[in-house]
């Protein structure tokens, strides 16, 4: 019985020093140089990390676009209809679940938050009724709530909007 | 009886027109209701709120802002509308930018400068203890993005001469922060069991 117990108690030990030794260290993900990983020859900016997913912007294609990297299957992952041709893509940020994901497009000198819904392939809007800059959008884990920066009052202020563009709250007080 | 006939009239000239200056004044005061704002402006527009995070719940918002007289990191709980004091996180000799957040806000990673070169750090709210992620890495960091569990980070570095991302895996030892936790427990700051 002793014996089991001093067995336990060097077992316990042992797998804490582990533990306490096993501090943060990077992922190696593969580099490929044809633009088919997460890293390439080209620059990749404002990456944002939920579940399986890395969504970030790189130039790799001679435009700034948004890419989506899933980390298990260790592909790229295709979004039909999010990158145009005309737009500058930036900020992106995505739901846990991967179905969302909202970026600032940038479009004949205006930027606008998009919402790209990857279940519909649909992009929308969000920001089409304020008359002001825009810029720095986040969308919350849940997919419930996108908050971004808005400079409507000559000054960043931040506003949060539920997916269908629609004010759900802001910064009160102090 | 004609002089008074023709005062009478340019008396009731001189109501009507006053009642058409009325009018008018009256036609611009309800065409200027409309153009006030309408949306969630801020009442106290002082201030500038920059870069915005969300807790993966969408309760917590984190963002730098310049209303503590110096710029730095806030978290305001949208739920119940009121801020959330983070002690030891915001320090006289650094600037603290880009916050990002946990699923329940228990974590905020964040760029720290002070002298020397910008560090990644992660703030636990259970703990209130401050930890550098990026001690002993090689490299300039910049916009770290932490995900919901709290586990990994992703941020650009730029050791190979361009922005490039790296992943940071903070080990399998740690507390995760996940929903379910939430659900058992009143208070999401509280470690979980």
């Amino acid at each position: 019985m002793q014996r089991q117990l001093k067995w336990l108690g060097w077992l316990f030990t042992c797998s804490s020093l582990l533990m306490g030794c096993a501090g943060p260290r990077l992922l190696s993900f593969p580099y490929d140089p044809a633009g088919r990983g997460l890293n390439s020859q080209f620059a990749e900016q404002n990456p944002a990390i939920a579940g399986r997913y890395i969504v970030f912007t790189s130039d790799r294609r001679n435009s700034q676009d948004v890419y989506l990297y899933d980390t298990v299957t260790r592909n790229l992952v295709e979004m039909p209809g999010l990158n145009a041709i005309d737009m500058i893509e930036a900020n992106p940020s995505i739901s846990d679940n991967g179905r969302y994901i909202v970026f600032a497009g940038s479009r004949e000198g205006r930027t606008s938050i998009y919402l790209y819904d990857r279940d519909t392939r649909q992009l929308r809007n969000l920001t089409e009724n304020l008359r002001a800059p825009v810029r720095n959008p986040t969308i919350s884990a849940d997919g419930n709530a996108i908050a971004f920066e808005s400079g409507a009052n000559g000054q960043w202020d931040i506003l949060i909007y539920n997916r269908l563009g629609q004010p759900i709250g802001n910064i009160t007080g102090r | 009886m004609s002089n008074r006939s023709y005062s009478a009239s340019k008396f009731a000239r001189h109501w009507l027109r006053l009642a058409g200056w009325l009018a008018l004044a009256g036609l611009l005061i309800s065409c200027e209701q409309p153009q006030t704002p309408t949306g969630p402006v801020e009442l106290e527009s002082r201030y500038n709120d920059e870069q915005p995070a969300l807790s993966g719940n969408g309760r917590f918002l984190a963002f730098v802002s310049n209303r503590e007289g110096t710029r730095s990191i806030l978290l305001y709980d949208l739920r119940d509308k009121r801020y959330v004091m983070l002690p030891r996180l915001n320090r006289r000799d650094a600037i603290a930018e880009s916050p990002s957040l946990s699923y329940t806000g228990r974590y905020i990673a964040y760029v720290a400068s002070d002298s020397a070169r910008p560090e990644i750090e992660l703030y636990d709210r259970a703990t209130q203890h401050t930890q550098i992620l990026t001690i002993g890495y090689r490299g300039w960091f910049r916009n770290p993005k932490i995900s919901p569990d709290g586990r990994y980070l992703v941020f650009e570095t730029g050791s190979r001469g361009q922005w490039d991302i790296e992943v940071l895996d903070r080990g399998a030892g740690i507390e995760l922060d996940i929903p379910d936790y939430q659900r058992n427990r009143a208070n999401p700051g509280a470690s979980p069991p």
